[in-house]
């Protein structure tokens, strides 16, 4: 996974290939910055064009006003805001140059939608800079949930004439006294941030404070009767980052910390029971909510590099703490006593990076790299009080540890036979231990093989095969658990497996004006110890894009892109070997093209117009001797982007956006189904999503 | 078959035989070969054998039915079912003159809805005799084929389900072959699915067998029906019109009164046995319709006597089996009682008393308790009973007693304890008789572990045991041994049967009191079911015939003297006569006594012809002592063991 290209080696691609390196291990599936495939980048385009300092204020600034057609909130997961009807914004680019070198920027984008950021940023280019910024962050779920509950602070009501049955059939004014709710949360994300560059350091610092609003679907049980409810959301973080790097010839060393800390604004989730309890007295519920908590973490890094070495280490240490009040084991009668007021839960990761590369040949290079990361649970255990769904007492359980444990090694080589052809092979071990888990250990080897070929300056490709088989120690379900598993039972997470992975990737690209690529994948896992369980997943998959410029003014594109996915598994229904199995098949497309044409009519005219369509769905069979599908289970959008650009003068411009959206959606796990349907769930109702609809907007805007 | 081939050209047999191979592969071929081979062989005088089966003649002699189904042959959705019968030396049986053919389908466990229990539908019944419902061919070799009157789908409204697990359920029997040769009654079953493979899933709870170990040979509509499977195919929802003949409710709901052990041990009929597939339903599957026939004050849909529950989707949220394992099984008690041991040691007569001594020990640590048992805070009660004159059935019909926990023992450390029980009265010759100490008790429990009496009010009986003795030791040899706490733990569990309290020593405790100096009412009709004496008890309350027990309905059949009886250390049947020369005439309350044989025998028998015939064998009825003690009887001349009409013989013992 890890490629380093030992020929990035001026101090600023080290830094920041450290910084990216600190933060690896969030990170470490191959998102960071070191992981980024700048093989294929073309360095050429990264030529500075506009290197001509302009001094002195210019910019643009708009301000849009569209029509938006929200009567489904879902749209607005495309158009950045549920408001229905007209909406407007302000989108800005401005700049402010010194001579001196000071330079001031602000920048908006859909300020005034939901979805809008702005930042204003202001420095000396190279020595400092610093930052103010926002930026909303939406999702909007639906606008279509019913319920006959009301949000009041931590407490979720029933009207006051509300008559509780045994059954969701058996509420009389239950469909009278549904409402709407809608199931969206919006993110403000406020940060402060400044940096310093000095002749051999730099540091780094800025605060972020995200404040979260909105309402999500919980579930509210007492014990065999649950009712979906709207949880109210209102919570924020605060996260506080800085770093100091120090940086020489060949060497680099830094450190960096982080503290950030979540507030809930809600003690607790307390709701009232529409059920007629089925024990004793459980006229209300409450739930604990997640728990305003701490971390705090700190890292140290080092890299040493010379004659085509390098080593890079990297330690880190964090710690997570919470400790919020408990709530009492129930408040429907007396609650038996907790061992403690609070958690006091202490939480300690340590995590390590040893990599060296080196390239004793020319034509290879070889990697060695060994990753330590542990989870210490360090909270106290003690035995807690387990009143079932505030119904009754069942006696105590303690609080499990999940300890973790785990150890990567990996080695690998980069063959380069000739200009036109490598070879990179790669060995890993990844070494697993684990508490209170089905089993204590588990134990991978993998072995990967990739070979590249440029057949011509316009056509290369590549293969890649992947080989792992995943083992551990003797799998002894927990005894901890209410109810024992059968003992046939593998947990796919834990079990034996069998993966194999392979991809073939051609590519085309020249400097004319088409280019393309194709790429096709399959993989299988077959988890073959397991009797019952996931027993087998196989994918398929292939991507093709081509883009054709025909002039400098005019840009097609066009992608399509099928995903397969086929999941078995086998269940036993008398607690023995299986008796029955389910086939899950899932398939995803997408496929869309654009045009893009510049400078039409003199100059004054840019069109655009994109289109794509995606659809997912997921079917799955039953089979017991008879064969039982499961209901529809499908996303389909069809989008229509489109845009019209007009320079009305020097300084002037409108612009046209139309958006349209035709979207449909369906779980049969609520498709078609009235708030009474399931006789011990009081469910929202049918939460599809059917809808067809149009954005249109207009932007003016000024030049400075 | 090579005798049957004999007329046949050699080249003929050859080919004959080689087809028979092939029969093995695919008997559905049966009756197309058996053309082919004929028509290659015609002008032959010799009829073909029985192909495919290494079997030689027909059977003879019959006593047992065995019906191997080979396979269902599903063509256009009409089911052939191929069979072979036999008889209990797999020899083929040719010509059975009559057959019912069931068919049912199986749906899965939660099919129907969330936590249902699998399910049977009814397709069809079909008969064959003089005249048949579809196609029946008797191959005459002992294999017969049988094609359904048309598609089961649809029959009885059911839609035939692809890939469910179908079931075909042979009846024969009940009549003669044209011989005359009786045919047992015989019922064979059979699952299927239509894509040929093994049905992919089962409804296996319980073996007939179970049932049969109190009832005997249990049978029913005429005694056609005489397999659990079978039952089942008739007795489900779309067959039935009243719910409650649904066959778990129907079973349970039957038991629900004068059942002779402890209900609430799901297990005495759902008997553990790990080749049934489902055996554990009746803690994993909890339903409404199950668990409601015998909890009968509830209504689950409206919520009387349990928090309303309109489908079966919530039950094994709470009742999961853990939970029910541990509400409705043996297990607690069973560990409880391992924990406790009680055992006489030593004992003498002395003077008219009997000095012991009692040793109390944890079978599950092999420690002995060292306090005696007034100083054990765990024991609720420890009663020894004493009775003297074995030779006589006991001396007097109050057996002498102490309570263990009450009194201080005499003497005796460590575990060891000794104790007297006095005012025993003595038989003529005490130095040649012997006696019987009897132990009951109860211990304080909570769940499986045995605790202070002051912490709790559940208690667990313990098996009440006997040790014999003589005038100077404990021995084995006591009195005889009649009826077993395993004979008697086939209908009412071992040890399971509590009287008076925690008296549950069915083969020597009860004894101790219930013996010949009961008295029987002279002006009864039934004098035998008017006296507590133990023969004369047992044979007449479960006979029906006492008025105290008037509810008494007899599972088995009265007349299988085996289900009570045990053997004797010769293996004969202690049922079987001359009776011993302890047992004692029937005494009356007017002084006057029936002779011992008469006395049982008459206890049944009770017509005036019945009287008149063992009057007349020397049998005294209603006379004095010195009379009915006279050994005038001769009843064993004829009735005893191994002569001509030996009782073992006339009663239909199994």
């Amino acid at each position: 996974m890890f490629r380093f290209n030992s020929q990035f080696n001026s101090k600023r691609s080290l830094l920041a290939l450290a910084i990216s390196a600190a933060i690896s291990p969030v990170y470490a599936d191959g998102y960071g910055l070191q992981n980024a495939n700048r093989e294929k980048a073309n360095t050429e385009k990264w030529e500075c064009k506009r290197c001509v300092v302009e001094t002195g204020f210019n910019g643009t600034i708009s301000i849009n006003a569209a029509y938006n057609d929200a009567d489904d909130i879902h749209f607005g997961n495309t158009t950045g805001t549920d408001k229905d009807g007209l909406v407007a914004g302000v989108d800005a680019d401005l700049i402010n140059k010194s001579k001196s070198g000071y330079q001031t920027t602000f920048v908006a984008d859909k300020l005034g939608y939901d979805a809008g950021s702005a930042r204003l940023e202001t420095g000396r280019v190279g020595q400092y800079k610093i930052g103010l910024g926002y930026r909303g962050l939406a999702h909007y779920d639906t606008n279509s949930a019913l319920s006959p509950y009301a949000n009041a602070g931590d407490s979720l009501t029933l009207p006051a004439n509300w008559q509780t049955g045994a059954v969701t059939a058996q509420m009389p004014t239950l469909f009278d006294d549904a409402k709407q709710v809608a199931l969206s949360s919006q993110r403000d994300r406020f940060l402060v941030d400044a940096n310093y560059t000095g002749g051999f350091y730099q540091a780094d610092i800025s605060y972020q404070h995200e404040k979260r609003q909105g309402k999500r679907s919980f579930s509210g049980n007492f014990l065999t009767n649950s009712a979906m409810l709207a949880q109210p959301i209102d919570d924020s973080t605060d996260e506080f980052n800085a770093k100091l790097y120090f940086n020489g010839p060949g060497w680099l060393i830094g450190i960096d910390s982080s503290f950030s800390q979540y507030n809930n604004d809600h003690d607790s989730l307390i709701w009232q029971n529409a059920f007629t309890p089925t024990f004793g007295a459980a006229y209300t519920g409450q739930s604990a909510v997640a728990p305003d908590n701490k971390a705090y973490r700190i890292g140290t890094n080092a890299q040493i590099s010379g004659n085509g070495h390098q080593v890079l280490m990297h330690l880190g240490m964090a710690s997570f703490t919470q400790d919020d009040a408990f709530l009492p084991a129930t408040i429907n009668g007396p609650s038996p006593a907790l061992p403690t007021t609070n958690l006091d839960g202490k939480v300690d990761t340590t995590d390590m990076r040893l990599k060296y590369t080196s390239r004793p040949l020319r034509q290879l290079a070889i990697r060695a790299s060994y990753d330590y990361s542990d989870r210490d649970n360090k909270t106290a255990i003690k035995p807690f009080p387990q009143v079932v769904t505030d119904s009754y007492y069942a006696g105590t359980a303690m609080n499990p540890e999940y300890d973790r444990t785990r150890q990567q090694a990996k080695i690998g080589a980069k063959y380069r036979f000739s200009r036109a052809i490598y070879l990179d092979t790669e060995y890993q071990y990844d070494h697993n231990d684990y508490s209170d888990l089905d089993r204590d250990r588990l134990r991978e080897n993998g072995l990967s093989a990739k070979v590249n070929y440029k057949i011509s300056s316009a056509w290369s490709a590549w293969l890649k095969a992947e080989f792992s088989d995943r083992t551990g120690s003797t799998y002894d379900p927990v005894s901890s658990t209410n109810s024992q598993s059968n003992p046939y039972l593998r947990k796919s997470y834990l079990a034996d497996r069998e993966r194999e992975q392979y991809q073939v990737n051609v590519s085309y690209n020249t400097n004319s004006a088409f280019s393309a690529s194709a790429n096709v994948r399959v993989s299988s896992d077959n988890y073959d110890q397991t009797l019952v369980g996931l027993t087998q997943v196989d994918t398929q998959g292939y991507d093709i894009s081509a883009s054709y410029l025909l002039n400098d003014n005019f840009i097609i594109n066009a992608y399509l892109n099928q995903d397969w996915r086929d999941s078995d598994q086998a269940g036993s229904s008398n607690f023995s070997l299986p008796n029955w199995y389910v086939n899950t098949d899932e398939e995803s497309t997408l496929v869309g093209a654009g045009i893009d044409y510049r400078n039409l009519i003199d100059k004054k005219l840019d069109l655009g117009l994109d289109y794509s369509y995606s659809d997912g769905q997921s079917d799955t069979e039953l089979t017991q001797g008879i064969s039982s599908p499961y209901g529809d289970y499908f996303a389909k959008r069809h989008n229509i982007s489109a845009f019209a650009k007009y320079q009305l003068g020097e300084k002037m411009a409108l612009r046209f956006d139309w958006i349209f959206e035709d979207y449909k959606d369906s779980d049969w796990l609520n498709q078609g189904l009235t708030l009474d349907a399931i006789p011990n769930v009081l469910i929202f109702g049918d939460l599809s999503h059917d809808y067809s609809a149009h954005y249109v907007g207009f932007t003016f805007s000024y030049e400075l | 078959m090579n005798i049957e081939f004999k007329a046949l050209s050699p080249k003929c047999k050859q080919s004959i035989t080689n087809k028979s191979k092939a029969f093995n592969i695919n008997k559905a071929l049966i009756s197309l070969l058996f053309v082919s081979s004929l028509a290659a062989c015609s002008g032959d005088d010799g009829t073909p054998g029985n192909p495919g089966e290494p079997g030689g003649p027909p059977a003879s002699e019959i006593n047992a039915l065995n019906i191997e189904v080979s396979e269902v042959v599903f063509s256009s959705e009409i089911a052939t079912v191929n069979y072979r019968i036999t008889n209990e030396n797999d020899e083929p049986v040719v010509g059975v003159p009559s057959a019912t053919y069931l068919a049912a389908q199986l749906l899965p466990q939660g099919f129907t809805n969330a936590g249902d229990a699998s399910q049977w539908q009814y397709f069809t019944s079909e008969s064959c005799s003089n005249s048949c419902d579809g196609d029946f061919v008797d191959h005459k070799n002992g294999q017969y084929s049988y094609t359904f009157s048309g598609a089961f789908n649809g029959m009885n409204n059911i839609a035939f389900m692809p890939g469910a697990t179908q079931r075909v359920v042979i009846k024969v029997g009940g009549d003669t072959l044209p011989d005359g040769t009786a045919l047992p009654v015989t019922n064979q079953h059979f699952d299927w699915q239509d894509n040929g493979s093994e049905p992919a899933y089962t409804r296996n709870l319980i073996e007939m067998q179970t049932c049969n170990t109190c009832h005997n040979d249990l049978a029913f509509h005429g005694s056609k029906y005489n397999e659990v499977e079978t039952c089942v195919t008739c007795h489900n929802a779309d067959k039935v019109s009243n719910p409650d003949n649904v066959f778990a409710p129907m079973v349970h709901s039957k038991h629900l009164t004068g059942f002779p052990v402890s209900l609430a041990d799901c297990q005495t009929c759902h008997v553990a046995d790990e080749t049934l597939t489902e055996n554990m339903n009746w803690a994993r599957v909890p339903t409404m319709q199950a668990c409601g026939s015998c909890h009968t004050n509830i209504d689950f849909p409206s919520g009387q006597g349990h928090p309303a529950q309109v489908d079966n989707s919530n039950c094994v949220a709470c009742h999961n089996p853990d939970w029910t394992m541990s509400a409705h099984s043996q297990a607690d008690t069973d560990a409880v009682l391992a924990q406790f041991n009680a055992e006489v040691v030593s004992a003498e007569l002395n003077g008219d008393a009997v000095n012991f001594e009692i040793r109390l020990s944890n079978p599950a640590t092999n420690e002995v308790y060292s306090d005696s048992a007034d100083k054990l805070d765990f024991i609720n009660d420890l009663r020894v009973y004493a009775n003297f004159g074995i030779s006589v059935d006991y001396t007097t019909r109050s057996a002498k007693s102490i309570k263990l926990q009450d009194i201080e023992p005499i003497s005796g450390s460590n575990g060891t304890y000794q104790y007297q029980i006095a005012g025993l009265t003595l038989s003529d010759d005490p130095t040649t008789d012997k006696g019987t100490l009897a132990l009951q008790g109860r211990l304080c429990s909570n769940g499986a572990m045995l605790v202070n009496c002051d912490d709790t009010e559940t208690t667990t009986t313990i098996d009440s045991s006997y040790q014999f003795f003589s005038a100077t030791e404990v021995t084995d040899q006591g009195r005889r041994m009649v009826v077993s706490n395993e004979t008697c733990g086939s209908c009412h569990g071992d040890q399971q049967l509590n009287y008076h309290g925690s008296r549950n020593d069915l083969e020597q405790q009860c004894q101790l009191c219930h013996n010949p100096n009961m008295q029987a009412d002279a002006s009864a009709i039934n004098p035998a079911a008017s006296t507590a004496d133990y023969k004369h008890l047992a044979h007449t309350l479960h006979a029906g015939s006492r008025e105290s027990y008037p509810d008494i309905n007899y599972p088995g059949n009265i007349g299988n003297c085996a289900q009570c009886h045990t053997t004797d250390e010769a293996g004969i049947l202690t049922a079987a006569l001359p009776l011993s020369a302890a047992v004692q005439p029937l005494a009356f309350n007017d002084g006057s006594f029936t002779s011992a044989t008469s006395a049982i025998c008459s206890a049944c028998h009770l017509s005036d012809s019945a009287k008149a015939h063992m009057t007349q064998q020397g049998g005294v009825f209603n006379g004095s002592e010195a009379d009915a003690t006279a050994g005038t009887e001769s009843c064993a001349t004829c009735h005893g063991q191994g002569a001509a009409v030996d009782v073992l013989k006339v009663h239909p013992i199994q």
